[in-house]
């Protein structure tokens, strides 16, 4: 079995692995989260703990599902708020969790209403020897306007909170910022000017997943009624990417330590997230689906996929695809490539013909005789739609040339990618 | 070669492998995993093709079963993993065996290499015969650190995964390659080499530390009626020619009578008929509802247009006239063929080795015999006889000389 390191330094703390649960019931207490060590996570996030005054009063049921075609849990919707269990006990468990597992890191999510709660939710933790903060300034479904993300919108909030963190314990720190902003940065910058370490993105984005059609309501159903609340899973992956480029090619924020979340199921994702630049990875939504198992195969094949790429350490790899991901108005617009279609492979069932012909540009022709597509490249723009949609991968990219009067050699052109081939 | 006779059917692509692994319905505990005999844990490699882990499919496949991309062709699914499916609750069971052969396709492609060498403890091993089960204790002893010889008295290695399974269900070339990694792995295979014959079991003890012997079924049954008819011929010898022919074979009869209710007479059928043999009936012993044979070849067979007769039991042979009884009712049959081959089954032939044989079969219970220094595996050892039990009975019997010599290193 293959054996690489997978060890990472985030904020000044070594991982002896990348992967944390993220602050959600996958962590909820003691057990949970010694179930999930003993299982080959590196950390975890423990679930919110807030303010003894704050209470909290759940709904059931409490969550829903995004599905498509067969698939379950394309998105995840959910109700929660923050801990349920008393404020004594979750100190408890992770002074507890700290003595039992001394080389894994244990985190403390807080969330508080004013200054002084968040100062002394943080005096709190680090006497519980937590290893560092996280700061839930993110949470979309508080019944509080004075907690979550209506905090975590407004960068003056923000930077005055994570102050009285910083006040109330010497702990790195991260602040976990909500997507439901339209630019993440302004907020995140507010958040190391009051002191964070590091920034921990995303938490859930506010979505209504399904409606009940006999009865008008959206899910999960709250005796008759429902709410806006927090989406996650796979299908949030794209939005977590996209604010952690946009974080990290901001002005002085190229080495930001960055937590990435959302949608982290397979050891690909989790790659793509160090790529843009994450250093640790933090999990919810797939774990609530398959259990804390799935450490194994993001594991592993994050260990295989270091071999291929010939390195030793796993930080070798954070951020290098930041640089190639350019605003839209600086591509290369110059030249076209067409689909090559392999008759040997293709199983004619016309998949190709009938997206190019409804969502493309009319230019496969099908021979109905022996069910066989062909390019006509008088029609084709390129766009490889069809390429997307052959079931068996019988088409890939073909020849490129030049768009007239462009300059430049088509041969040069890199459009090919490993991702469909890689599996 | 023959492309009918060659021909494997097809397998997953990247898409349909990811849509069968996602009918999985990734049981806790899988019932799968404890039903394959060699502990190939399914359960575990399918979470891992599931969530885009090929390479960690791979190892677990093969650190568990050093044949593993063999037995995801010719394993018997239906009675071990695929049995204890969850899924088959709902509908059908996973296509264990298919994602399987995936995975370790990919493997080869990736050329992962995946077996790792002991370090040397300077014990020394001998192996009897390098069928599965030679194989596989091999490369257990090898992965402990032992250094292993292997005896075969072929001119090629694998026993009946060369000379038996025919070649549209099990390619050549993937014996090969299984074998490749073993002798990589540091196996010396001497070949042409019968032990009893061209070296006694006294040699061989006195150069190594502990003996295992693996040399399988390797010989015919017959029935006296047949005795000196020269249409006769049995059913692993023409499996055997026809492979080491690659289907190239001269005499492939118009007429030919299988007797049998096997999967090697479903074999033997299903060949001739890719050979384009005319007619090809097979006889059987058995009625259908106690068929021997698997249902995934019984129905191979029956599309491949042989002829199958159940209940019936040879009474008499006029040369190449063979009459047949039912066993229950009153019923008489006669074909006329011009070849007879007998798929009746196999014996062990352990001459000169220095193993008991009682009415054919060995009387020890499990792997020891009464002989220290000598074990026993495969084929001849109790338990199933099928290539997935070759592998358990191999890992079974390397981890008992292993906790005999040295106590056990793993
Ligand atoms: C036609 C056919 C089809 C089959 N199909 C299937 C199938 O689809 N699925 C399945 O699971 N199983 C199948 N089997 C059964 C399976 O092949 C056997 O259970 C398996 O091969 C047994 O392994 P083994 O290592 O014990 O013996 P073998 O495979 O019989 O190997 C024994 C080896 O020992 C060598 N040997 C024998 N005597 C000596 C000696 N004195 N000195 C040196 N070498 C010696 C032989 O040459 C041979 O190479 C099939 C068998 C046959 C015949
Ligand atoms: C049921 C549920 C409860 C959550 N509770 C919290 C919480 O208490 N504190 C917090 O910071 N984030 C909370 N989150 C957000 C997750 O930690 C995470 O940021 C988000 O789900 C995206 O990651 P994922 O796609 O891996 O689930 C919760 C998410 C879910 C699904
Ligand atoms: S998941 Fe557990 S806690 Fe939630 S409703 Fe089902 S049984 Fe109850
Ligand atoms: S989608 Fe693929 S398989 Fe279908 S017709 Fe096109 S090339 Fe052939
Ligand atoms: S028993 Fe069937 S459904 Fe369950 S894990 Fe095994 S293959 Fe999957």
């Amino acid at each position: 079995m293959i054996d690489k390191d997978l060890s990472v330094d985030f904020m000044g703390v070594h991982f002896e692995n990348p992967f944390l649960l993220s602050s959600s019931p996958v962590g909820n207490c003691y057990d949970m989260c010694a179930k999930a060590f003993d299982e080959g996570w590196g950390g975890v996030v423990f679930k919110t703990i807030g303010p003894k005054h704050f209470k909290i009063d759940e709904v059931s049921p409490r969550f829903d599902e995004l599905t498509k075609e067969g698939t379950p849990f394309v998105g995840f919707k959910n109700m929660e708020q923050i801990a349920e269990h008393p404020l004594e006990e979750n100190l408890h468990d992770l002074k507890k969790l700290k003595e039992n597992y001394p080389d894994k890191i244990v985190v403390a999510s807080i969330m508080g209403t004013n200054e002084e709660d968040w100062e002394e939710l943080a005096q709190l933790v680090t006497e519980a020897k937590a290893d560092m903060i996280e700061m839930n300034l993110s949470c979309p479904q508080m019944t509080s306007h004075e907690m979550g993300s209506d905090v975590g919108t407004n960068p003056e909030l923000v930077k005055k909170y994570c102050a009285a963190v910083k006040r109330g314990s010497d702990l790195p720190m991260m602040a976990k910022m909500t997507p439901n902003i339209t630019d993440m940065v302004p907020a995140a910058k507010a958040s190391m000017d009051g002191g964070a370490d590091g920034i921990a993105t995303i938490n859930t984005v506010k979505s209504i997943s399904n409606i009940d059609l006999d009865k008008k309501v959206a899910l999960p159903i709250v005796n008759g009624k429902s709410s806006i609340s927090g989406f996650s899973g796979k299908a949030v992956k794209p939005i977590a990417l996209r604010f952690i480029q946009q974080l990290r090619t901001a002005a002085g924020m190229e080495l930001l330590p960055i937590s990435g979340i959302g949608g982290i199921e397979t050891w690909q994702d989790a790659a793509e997230f160090i790529l843009l630049g994450a250093t640790t990875l933090q999990v919810t939504t797939s774990v609530m689906q398959y259990g804390y198992r799935i450490v194994e195969d993001m594991k592993n094949g994050l260990m295989h996929y270091m071999e291929e790429q010939h390195v030793d350490h796993l930080s070798d790899l954070i951020g290098l695809a930041t640089k190639n991901i350019v605003p839209a108005e600086d591509l290369d617009r110059d030249y076209k490539v067409y689909p090559k279609i392999d008759w040997d492979k293709c199983i004619g069932c016309g998949r190709c013909y009938i997206s190019c012909f409804d969502g493309a540009h009319q230019a496969i022709t099908w021979d109905e005789e022996k069910r066989r597509p062909s390019v006509n490249i008088n029609r084709c723009v390129g766009c490889q739609l069809c390429n997307l949609v052959c079931p068996v991968g019988a088409i890939t990219t073909g020849e490129k040339v030049m768009k007239p009067g462009r300059q430049g050699k088509a041969e040069d052109k890199q459009v090919d990618s490993s991702r469909l081939t890689h599996f | 070669m023959s492309k009918k006779y060659e021909t494997e059917t097809p397998s997953y692509t990247m898409t349909t492998v990811m849509e069968e692994a996602a009918r999985c319905l990734l049981c806790h505990d899988a019932p799968c995993s404890q039903a394959c005999p060699a502990h190939t844990d399914p359960g575990k490699f399918i979470r891992s093709v599931r969530f885009r882990n090929v390479k960690g499919a791979a190892e677990t496949i093969r650190e568990n079963n050093a044949l593993g991309a063999i037995c995801a062709r010719v394993c018997p699914t239906e009675k071990y993993c695929e049995l204890a499916c969850s899924r088959t609750g709902i509908d059908s069971p996973i296509d264990i065996g298919g994602i399987q052969r995936y995975v370790t396709d990919f493997e080869q492609q990736a050329k992962m290499d995946i077996l790792k060498k002991g370090d040397s403890n300077g014990k020394t091993i001998a192996i009897v015969g390098s069928g599965p089960a030679g194989l596989q204790t091999a490369t257990t002893m090898l992965e402990r650190g032992y250094a292993v010889d292997i005896y075969e008295k072929s001119e090629k290695a694998g026993g009946y995964l060369t000379y038996g399974i025919p070649e549209y269900r099990l390619p050549q070339d993937i014996v090969d390659f299984e074998i490749k990694r073993i002798v990589n792995l540091g196996a010396d295979i001497h070949y042409n080499v019968t032990v009893g014959k061209d070296i006694t079991m006294d040699d061989l003890k006195a150069n190594h530390d502990a003996v295992v012997v693996a040399v399988g079924a390797s010989e015919a049954k017959s029935l006296s009626i047949f005795a000196g008819n020269d249409y006769v011929e049995s059913a692993v010898d023409f499996l055997a020619r026809v492979k080491d022919a690659k289907g190239d074979i001269t005499d492939v009869p118009q007429n030919a009578v299988v007797i049998g209710g096997g999967d090697v007479a479903m074999d033997v059928a299903t060949t001739l008929k890719r050979l384009d043999a005319k007619n090809v009936t097979d006889v059987a012993y058995e009625e259908f509802d106690e068929f021997r044979a698997s249902k995934k070849e019984l129905e191979g067979t029956r599309k491949a247009g042989v002829t199958i007769v159940d209940g019936y039991v040879p009474s008499a042979v006029d040369d190449n006239v063979v009459t047949f009884k039912h066993r229950k009712i009153d019923s008489e049959l006669k074909i006329k063929a011009d070849k007879i081959i007998l798929a009746i089954g196999q014996q062990i032939n352990a001459d000169n080795l220095g193993i008991n044989i009682e009415r054919g079969v060995v009387p020890y219970v499990g792997y020891k015999t009464e002989d220290p220094k000598v074990y026993i595996t495969g084929d001849i050892a109790k338990g199933d006889q099928t290539v997935v039990w070759a592998v358990r009975k191999g890992k079974k019997v390397a981890d008992l000389v292993d906790q005999t010599l040295l106590g056990g290193t793993k």
